[in-house]
């Protein structure tokens, strides 16, 4: 029910974006009663509710849906199937004691400071935006230099203009959304400038968002300078060496009011580390077994928080799991330890989950370092899959059937991506 | 006189670069496409290109200043900003229904309308 | 008609400004940026120095150590963080240690208490962190960090609330003496004094310069600084020095009072008195540099960055003290260690001013006590719970990252904070990882609602730093034909 915090809990999901409602929802399926989201914002919904954009929803609601309704029709679900849910709520820590049981300390204007107590957990609390701090770019400071995503919300939600002559650093998603986004709203966007020789964002967004609208995307070069004293009034951009160094020699200033920044994103685990839980390095997000648990018992975990996605569907696909898990746990069931490392080899950048165990299917999900194709994907000697291309922006997935499991003797699974003519050694 | 149209495929994200030849308006051959897909993309683009559309419009008391729209089917490409210009001119009062049509007939399509994303209550 | 006109409401006219508001005296202070500390107080290292590192024969080197013992008061007084986590001078190379022998001389004759010679075992022990190769240190215990702008913030606060009145956005354009007054104009107003202190800081000669005097000139010298990631909390637990060099006392490793770690400043000298620019050189200098001292430091945990003026003299020490032109009192030329100096500076222009000829009577009401801005995230459990009980508003966050309650952003306008900045400055609300991307919309709300204006009127930090303009529907000139 909206609004209701109410005793004790099997699972309390901390955030209601689409990764928390997915994991309220995955626990109610594994016949948890008593289930509880937390979320910070005024509606739940996540960063959905700032993406009016269509592309969501094709493999979990089978039609195309904007991010308002994607959010919207998983919110519906999640009242129907009893979840509590209580906005505006901070979580400010969780503490735990021998038996396993958990409290969440929540902070919310009605409840003010309190404890509410749960078996299993499952954080979600999505992804934060890199800032200009991130990759230190040189200049004065003036206003006007603001993340896409801020931006987005700017626009979409609170109906006013970060600017009106704009330039845009990066070739993410919300970068290249944002740039149609603006010039619908009446603005000029200057041009995307991107550090390396490929777009971070999908094509469909490179054509529908840039190539519709005039908009230049100048590969291989980056924003070198920023001028202005108090508002921004212009930018040095310079193309890039092999070194990704500014070749300020080839320089030139593009006249703009506006930086928009679109150069990646950071999953938010400021809660996860206050709680010592493991994080990998390569996700930014904790280390998890494949029943997407952490390191600490009963604490599980999915969506952006996690690792960064690039489709809410797989974010969805993730969070059941994560929530029938949690659920399960919560029920007193407790699955034989994984005994199958997972080690990303060559251009794999990273996968989660981090171990496996012959028990059951896998989805493994990975990202590769640099574009390859065609190219084949290597699970050790196990199973062979070859993949047309694969590129930073777009996830891999693939299955791993028990089976095949089975028959592995080592402890340690390396993946890798090899061009297809090679073989693995 | 044959002509020629380059195209970036949208379908998946390897975004196949797509030549399609032409005489007038009659497509003589696609080039360069790896899937069937690829295909129909390029003479979709050729003789009809479409795109979705979402923006917002202006609400009065709700909780937010904008409500999030969308064009119910895709519209042809080279309208796209004066359907935007069109929708712009909307005042919207709350509370809205998701789904709730705030246009019929757009652009003199009979069955396009505009409808909203999402629901939003009244808040004075 | 005031007493005293302090023109710059920076660490120095702040400072002043408290310390006439013990006296039964008019006192006006004029800021030309639209809050107080904007200049190069926001920028500042916020260190309190022991006083060795200053030669004796200067001003700034027989104010610091007075100015520093004279924090312990104002602390108590005025409740601005403030903790004396002491310093470290390290030797790179056995050159460095005979300038360390002479440092610990020169200090104990200045004064400065506990000063100790470390060698390479006890800084290990003592700063684990620390690279290896490094040969000893001279500890000097007395050393402090402070918030800056907190620092300023406090002094108005009680300087205002002791009958100094503040004009921001009030910047002197002309200066005209007339019979034992000066008539000062701001685009809002004409004023008149019978003294006026300038302490316009990197500003100080061009405001002498209107009174006809051109005896100094200030040649702006700038320093950028890089704020590393918090997770490095507690990696270095004391201010690192390298041994000072003409210009600078070197790049630092900065334990700021909020315990985040900072690194910097450079040491370049500008034209541009606005120039807070950072640049690829300045990074690459640091970072080169600290990576030397402490090596797990690397430019990827910067979070963000920024660049203050020294207002250097071209006398290269303060300028304090009347002038040619009765009744105006040069301020000037505050550079390093002025941060730590303020307060002895602050005595030092109250005594001038009685020489000068000004009565200054003690206020009996005199209350010298600020109490502290609310800090949710530093409190205890217990504490959070009483302060929500109180006020719900302490249950709602505002910015995650800092951990900083609406009922913080509501003291923070409360106490003057009309821009971002301001609430960033005083809340921390923005002031962490993610610089405002979550919490920017919801201080704007607050503020917006609380000085009754829109979005688009606000801004970052006063005049042309808009922050946004308005959705314009259609006509817009830009509006590409369909």
């Amino acid at each position: 029910m909206l609004g209701r915090m109410e005793g004790k809990y099997d699972v309390v999901v901390i955030g209601g974006g689409p990764a928390g409602m997915g994991a309220a929802l995955g626990a109610r399926d594994s016949g948890s009663e008593r289930v509880l989201i937390l979320d910070r914002e005024p509606d739940p919904g996540g960063i959905l509710l700032q993406c009016i954009h269509s592309g969501f929803g094709l493999h979990y609601f089978k039609e195309e849906l904007t991010g308002p309704e994607y959010a919207e029709r998983f919110l519906e679900n999640v009242i129907d199937q009893e979840v509590d849910l209580l906005s505006n709520s901070y979580v400010s820590g969780i503490s735990y004691d021998s038996s396993g049981s958990k409290g969440v300390h929540v902070m919310n204007e009605k409840y003010g400071l309190s404890t509410v107590e749960t078996k299993s957990v499952v954080l979600s609390m999505g992804c934060r935006e890199r800032t200009r701090g991130a990759i230190r770019i040189p200049g004065t400071r003036p206003s006007g230099i603001i993340t896409a995503g801020l931006a987005q919300k700017f626009v979409n939600m609170k109906g006013v203009l970060p600017g009106k002559r704009v330039a845009i650093l990066g070739s993410g998603d919300i970068g290249l959304i944002m740039a149609r986004r603006l010039v619908l709203e009446g603005c000029e966007v200057v041009g995307v400038f991107e550090i390396m020789p490929y777009s971070n964002g999908l094509t469909r967004n490179v054509v529908q968002c840039l190539e519709d609208f005039e908009i230049p995307l100048h590969l291989s070069t980056t924003v070198a300078y920023i001028h202005g004293k108090d508002r921004v009034e212009k930018i040095t951009v310079a193309p890039v060496d092999e070194k990704l160094k500014p070749d300020m020699n080839r320089a030139w200033d593009i006249p703009c009011d506006t930086l928009l920044l679109s150069i990646g994103l950071i999953p938010e685990n400021e809660l996860s580390q206050s709680l010592g839980i493991k994080l990998d390095l390569l996700t930014g997000g904790p280390q998890v077994n494949s029943t997407l648990e952490t390191s600490m018992p009963g604490v599980f975990t999915c969506g952006n928080v996690l690792h960064v996605h690039d489709l809410v569907d797989f974010v969805t696909r993730e969070s059941l799991l994560a929530g029938q898990f949690a659920g399960e746990w919560a029920q007193g069931v407790r699955r034989p330890n994984d005994n199958i490392r997972l080690l990303p080899g060559n251009n794999v950048h990273y996968c989660v989950p981090h171990s496996l165990s012959p028990e059951r299917e896998h989805t493994i999900y990975m990202r590769c370092q640099k574009p390859m194709k065609p190219c084949r994907l290597h699970i050790g000697d196990l199973k062979q899959k070859k993949l047309r291309f694969v590129v930073p922006a777009e996830m891999i997935m693939v299955k791993v059937k028990p089976e095949l499991l089975e028959k592995f003797r080592g402890d340690t699974l390396r993946i890798d991506i090899l061009p297809a003519e090679e073989k693995t050694d | 006189m044959l002509e020629m149209e380059q195209y970036t495929c949208t379908n998946c994200p390897m975004g196949c670069p797509l030549q399609l030849t032409h005489e007038g308006e009659n497509i003589l051959e696609v080039f360069d496409y790896q899937c069937n897909r690829g295909l129909k993309y390029a003479k979709q683009e050729f003789s009809d290109p479409r795109r979705s559309l979402s923006t917002t419009v202006a609400i009065s008391h709700a909780r937010w200043a904008r409500l999030p729209v969308k064009v119910s089917a895709p519209i042809p490409k080279d309208r796209v900003i004066e359907a935007a210009r069109e929708i712009h001119q909307l005042q919207i009062e709350s509370p809205v229904k998701r789904g709730q049509v705030l246009m019929s007939n757009f652009l003199g399509e009979k069955d396009i309308e505009v409808v909203a994303l999402r629901s939003m209550e009244r808040i004075s | 008609m005031y007493d005293v006109a302090i023109i710059g409401g920076g660490v120095i006219g702040g400072s002043i400004a408290r310390e006439l508001s013990r006296f039964q005296l008019d006192t006006v202070l004029l800021e030309a940026c639209a809050e107080v500390g904007f200049g190069t107080t926001k920028t500042n290292s916020g260190i309190i120095h022991p006083g060795h590192h200053s030669s004796p024969d200067t001003l700034k080197g027989q104010l610091v150590v007075r100015g520093n013992q004279l924090y312990d008061s104002l602390h108590q007084e005025l409740n601005f963080g403030f903790r004396r986590i002491g310093e470290i001078v390290v030797a790179q190379s056995r050159e460095d240690l005979p300038i360390l022998e002479q440092l610990k001389k020169q200090g104990e004759e200045k004064g400065v208490p506990g000063l100790e010679m470390w060698d390479k075992a006890r800084l290990q022990r003592e700063e684990p962190n620390l690279s290896h190769t490094l040969l000893a240190a001279l500890y000097a215990p007395s050393a402090g960090v402070i918030n800056p702008y907190e620092f300023v913030f406090a002094l108005l606060e009680n300087a205002i609330a002791n009958g100094v009145v503040l004009k921001v956005n009030s910047p002197v354009t002309k200066i005209e003496k007339r019979e034992k007054i000066l008539l000062l104009q701001t685009p809002g107003e004409t004023l008149s004094a019978r003294f006026v202190l300038n302490c316009a800081g990197v500003f100080s000669d061009k405001i002498s310069q209107l009174v006809g005097l051109e005896d100094f000139t200030i040649h702006p010298r700038k320093g950028e600084e890089y704020m590393l990631d918090k997770r490095l909390k507690g990696l270095v637990r004391r201010l690192v020095f390298p041994v000072p060099k003409a210009s600078t006392k070197g790049t630092l490793i900065i334990p700021t009072f909020d315990g985040t770690i900072m690194v910097g400043p450079t040491a370049e000298d500008t034209e541009d008195r606005y120039d807070a620019s950072t640049t690829y050189e300045g990074s690459d200098r640091v970072f080169q540099f600290v990576n030397k001292i402490c090596p797990s430091i690397t430019e990827r945990d910067t979070i963000t960055e920024f660049a203050g003026l020294r207002a250097v003299s071209s006398t290269n020490d303060f300028i304090i003290g009347p002038t040619r032109v009765p009744g105006f009192i040069n301020v000037a030329g505050i550079q390093s260690p002025g941060l730590t100096s303020a307060p002895a500076i602050a005595e030092y222009v109250r005594d001038i001013l009685i020489e000068e000829g000004l009565l200054l009577e003690e206020k009996e009401s005199f209350n010298p006590f600020v109490a502290s801005p609310p800090r949710f995230a530093m409190l205890g459990l217990e504490k959070q719970r009483e302060l929500i009980e109180k006020n719900s508003l302490f249950a709602k966050v505002a910015c995650r990252c800092e951990l900083v309650t609406e009922a913080e952003i509501h003291d923070a306008i409360d106490h003057g904070a009309r821009t971002l900045d301001g609430i960033k400055f005083r809340s921390r609300a923005g002031m962490g990882r993610c610089q405002g991307g979550f919490c920017s919309i919801r201080c704007m709300d607050i503020l917006a609602e609380r000085l009754n204006q829109s979005f688009t009127d606000l801004s970052k930090r006063g005049s042309n730093s808009w922050i946004v303009t308005e959705m314009v529907n259609e006509q817009h000139p830009k509006m590409r034909e369909g």
